[in-house]
């Protein structure tokens, strides 16, 4: 049972950080709550007193999305339903609503926000693969050090550690629109929905003008070691190469060791291959364009 | 704790309250506003149970702070139906019998409505979809699809509302489609389980469990936990002044450990108190000794000598051992041109109904105890409370409240001994409300088997002998194994004719949660062996599996294993129409796979289902403007 004296719901970042200030390490940040109240329970934290929440939802620098130029930006308390819902990132982070779909469910993905996805740092964040997808950068802000930026793959460092500061929050997610890029999110865990990654795989790709080869693509991995990856091998094998399952194979099959998990290596691997093949497939399915892979060995999907 | 002071409309009504700071949106709608259509199952955002609407948008309310809601508006079960005028959502549930136990159905209604607000045209998939945060233990979601299909299709006026009446019986009510009389207060979430009562100057219980799986308990002081402002009543084997130790068939199981914990989650000690927190923080205060004893999880091991040994009457760890021998299997092996031999094991089972125990006790004026439980045996439960307490039988009163789920599972009793006992110390009701954690560890499974399995038979597919060897892991206490044993090995070799039978069901105790009833009593287990094994069977002699199953299936006025003689047996009209609604191909396993004519054309074959109450049709019955 989670348990506390005080919930405050600062309406502005200057409020946020003098309660900060105030209670210091007696306080606990809180988004979407969706992983503080299961954590406290028997099982896992048990009962747990944090003297005092700070819930930063309302706070208007966390929330909106917005598009200036190119350049798209998001609040970091943007629930992943907003992924599913809203025209500005349906068209210009096509990763993103894939990657909602297989996130918890409809009721969750209304609480639950992207920033406390990246804060809390899991191996396994479904969050955290499709936002390096799009190259996206953090945007984090404390009173003592301003406003400083940080790509979203050298933001977690360990399970559950990022190079978030003290006293600093993740204000904001920003990134270039990927409008066209075709997309898709790969992902396996022990049950079909409401579950935690054990593998998932995030892919973002476009077609140069002619349509036959390819000019971009970006594929992230979590799940398989201590920080979600980029598959940047993998990335350099396809770019610029005709559209062909001979040179989807052969990128799938790179030999690779990206898996540094600590249980079910040889597991891991396997799916690792299959959903590299899959995600660049399906990401194509996704801009019109069909191959047929040639290995026709799949995993069940879910979504279809 | 500082309070909250929360404003918010609920159900259209301005409400005002102050509440506890860690108050979750559930807590407050239940707990402080008395709705208690909004269940709450899981507490972790699984289930969905707690479904409400905030400003518009459904959200689990058990993931959700109060806080952060406040000046929302909020909908909840109660509010779709005012004065109980239900939906079209709720009418279509209660015609599809889409509501059994009813306990996940506030959850799916309000699911079901936000689909069909959002999109008053979904379609199947997207209802599978925007329900997949709801979860149903009794329906198998078919009944539940087809009443949001229902409902849709009545809100967009492609079948008229009567379609939402009851189906006129004809002559028998057999095969006619009757709503259930209790489903118009399951999907208004008006029913009361026991975890939704309240009473004036109730307190609440949380239990102290056992952290392991055998050990000798040397001290138990409670004094600290006593000392608490607003403990009412701390309860230990201490206090039992009847005959603590209960059981459905052997009485091994005491009301609360005694000098002894034999698993992991056995309640120790009961405090009732003011809240839940200061009864969980009593609990934390007790202070008890233990000596750690060895364990004992495997059942095969626990029945080898020199082991752990759990009760001081059963040395050997046995509970309960069901022989059955016919004829002479070692003249059936000795006849026989093939033996069959092959290990079954099968797992432990929760039950995991989306209820979780839950019980509410209180001492009536003229000394008689009343406890309200979600109980599937309350006569025997009863019996069990007067002895328990030491009190007549005419003084203890029990009442099954809506079972939100049972399976089997609340037929064995655990908790309402102590529940009765502290609700009679403090002299004021208690209420107590399992966890999902706790109805986890604590609550008994399905028995897991090893089966040895052994069988003759002739070159044409003839039995001439079966051998099966069972051993179950009954857990800590006997709770229902003996009958689970009975059952299982009664039924073990199946519906057909075997001149020699030789089976041997053995129930053992080891340090694992204790095993008791669920769904099939034991039968689950055994026949799942004994279909495996014919499987087997018919692929090593080159037989179709319907094949070997009608040579040796029994027939009109058989003599079961056991000597009941059987009227009118049906497997052969069982086998005949599993084989044609499973587009069988007859054959022997070796042969199925690729040569199967039937795959290949048209897709995939609709799967095997009961036939649906509702089907949408193609096209609009009547056009509406």
């Amino acid at each position: 049972m989670l348990d506390c004296d005080q919930y405050l719901l600062p309406q502005s970042l200057d409020e946020a950080f003098d309660l900060i200030a105030t209670h210091g390490s007696a306080s606990q940040l809180v988004a979407g709550a969706t992983d503080l109240l299961p954590w406290a329970r028997e099982g896992r934290a048990g009962d747990v007193h944090i003297p005092v929440l700070i819930d930063i939802t309302r706070i208007p620098d966390l929330n909106g999305v917005s598009k200036e130029g190119n350049r798209i930006r998001l609040g970091a308390a943007t629930v992943f339903q907003k992924f599913l819902k809203d025209p500005i990132l349906r068209e210009h982070a096509p990763v993103m609503p894939h990657v909602a779909v297989w996130f918890a469910d409809d009721q969750l993905r209304q609480s639950a926000t992207i920033g406390g996805n990246l804060v809390n740092a899991s191996p396994a964040a479904d969050g955290t693969p499709g936002l390096m997808a799009l190259d996206a950068e953090l945007v984090l802000f404390s009173r003592a050090d301003g406003e400083r930026r940080v790509s979203v793959t050298e933001f977690p460092t360990g399970p559950s550690k990022s190079v978030l500061r003290d006293g600093e929050l993740i204000i904001a997610v920003e990134f270039d629109s990927a409008s066209g890029y075709g997309a898709s999110f790969e992902k396996v865990g022990h049950r079909r929905s409401l579950v935690i990654s054990t593998v998932c795989a995030a892919t973002a790709l476009k077609l140069d003008a002619s349509g036959e080869k390819f000019e971009d693509v970006r594929i992230a991995l979590a799940g398989v070691g201590p920080v979600p990856v980029r598959l940047s091998e993998c990335e350099d094998a396809l770019r610029g190469k005709p559209v062909t399952a001979a040179v989807i194979e052969a990128a799938a099959n790179l030999p690779l060791d990206r898996v540094q998990s600590r249980t079910r290596q040889d597991y891991r691997r396997e799916v690792v291959v299959n959903f590299v093949r899959r995600g660049i497939v399906d990401a194509l399915a996704s801009v019109g364009c069909d191959i047929e892979p040639s290995e026709t060995r799949e995993l069940e999907t879910a979504n279809g | 704790m500082a309070d909250l002071n929360i404003s918010m409309t609920v159900n259209g009504r301005s409400v005002e309250k102050t509440t506890a700071a860690n108050s979750r949106l559930l807590d407050f709608i239940r707990n402080d506003l008395n709705l208690t259509g909004s269940k709450e199952g899981c507490g972790a955002g699984e289930c969905g149970s707690c479904s409400v609407f905030v400003d518009g948008v459904l959200v689990k309310s058990c993931m959700v702070p109060v806080a952060k809601v406040d000046g929302a508006e909020i909908e909840t079960v109660e509010g779709l139906a005012p004065r109980r005028q239900m939906t079209p959502v709720q009418r279509a549930f209660h015609k599809t019998g889409a509501s059994q136990c009813g306990y996940c159905i506030p959850g799916m209604v309000m699911a079901a409505t936000s689909i069909l607000r959002e999109n008053p045209q979904a379609d199947l998939q997207e209802i599978k979809q925007g329900l997949g945060g709801n979860i149903c233990r009794c329906t198998g979601y078919q009944k539940i699809f087809e009443a949001v299909e229902l409902a849709r299709d009545v809100i967009n006026g492609k079948v008229p509302e009567t379609a939402l009446d009851e189906d006129e019986v004809g002559d028998s009510f057999v095969g006619a489609n009757v709503r259930r009389l209790d489903a118009p207060s399951k999907v208004t979430g008006a029913l009361r389980y026991a975890g939704d009562m309240v009473v004036p100057d109730m307190l609440h219980m949380q239990v102290l469990r056992s952290p392991h799986p055998h050990a000798l308990i040397k001290s138990i002081d409670t004094a600290d936990a006593e000392a608490i402002a607003g403990v009412e009543a701390v309860v230990t084997a201490a206090d039992i002044s009847g005959d603590g130790e209960f059981g459905v068939f052997v009485h091994d199981q005491p009301t609360l450990a005694a000098g002894k914990v034999r698993y992991v989650g056995e309640a120790i000690a009961a405090v009732a108190a003011e809240s839940e927190v200061i009864a969980r923080e009593a609990v934390k205060a007790i202070k008890i000794e233990f000596e750690e004893l060895p364990a004992v999880f495997d059942p095969k091991i626990a029945m080898a000598e020199g082991g752990p040994v759990l009760h001081d009457y059963a040395q050997d760890n046995v509970t309960y051992h069901v022989p059955i021998r016919k004829g002479d299997t070692e003249k059936g092996f000795a006849e026989a041109d093939v033996i069959v031999e092959q290990d079954y094991d099968t797992q432990p089972i929760e039950h995991a109904y989306l209820e979780p125990e839950a019980g509410l006790a209180y001492e009536e004026a003229d000394g008689t105890i009343t406890v309200h439980s979600p109980s599937q045996n309350i006569t025997h439960h009863r019996h069990a409370l007067s002895r328990i307490l030491g009190m007549p039988i005419n003084k203890v009163r029990m009442i099954m409240s809506p079972v939100g789920g049972g399976f089997g599972g609340k037929e064995d009793m655990h908790y309402q001994g102590f529940l009765a006992l502290a609700a009679l110390k403090a002299c004021r009701p208690v209420r107590y409300v399992f966890t999902r954690e706790e109805s986890i560890i604590a609550s008994a499974k399905r028995h897991g088997f090893k089966v040895r399995y052994r069988m003759g038979l002739k070159n044409d597919g003839r039995i001439t002998a079966t051998e099966m060897h069972m051993v179950s892991d009954g857990g800590a206490y006997g709770c229902s194994t003996e009958g689970v044993m009975r059952k299982s090995a009664i039924l073990a070799a199946g519906p057909y004719n075997i001149p020699n039978v030789k089976i041997d069901a053995i129930g053992v105790y080891t340090n694992n949660t204790p095993a008791g009833a669920m769904r099939a009593f034991g039968a689950l287990q055994s026949q799942f062996t004994t279909e495996s094994h014919l499987d087997i069977c018919a692929e090593k002699l080159g037989l179709d599996p319907f094949e070997i199953r009608r040579i040796n299936m029994m027939q009109n006025g058989a003599i079961t294993h056991t000597k009941q003689k059987l009227g009118a047996v049906s497997i052969g009209q069982v086998l005949e129409e599993a084989g044609k609604v499973s587009g069988w191909e007859a054959g022997a396993p070796i042969v199925r796979g690729p040569t199967r004519s039937d795959l290949g054309r048209d897709g995939n074959r609709e799967p095997c289902t009961l036939v649906p109450r509702y089907t949408s049709p193609e096209t609009p019955e009547e056009e509406v403007a």
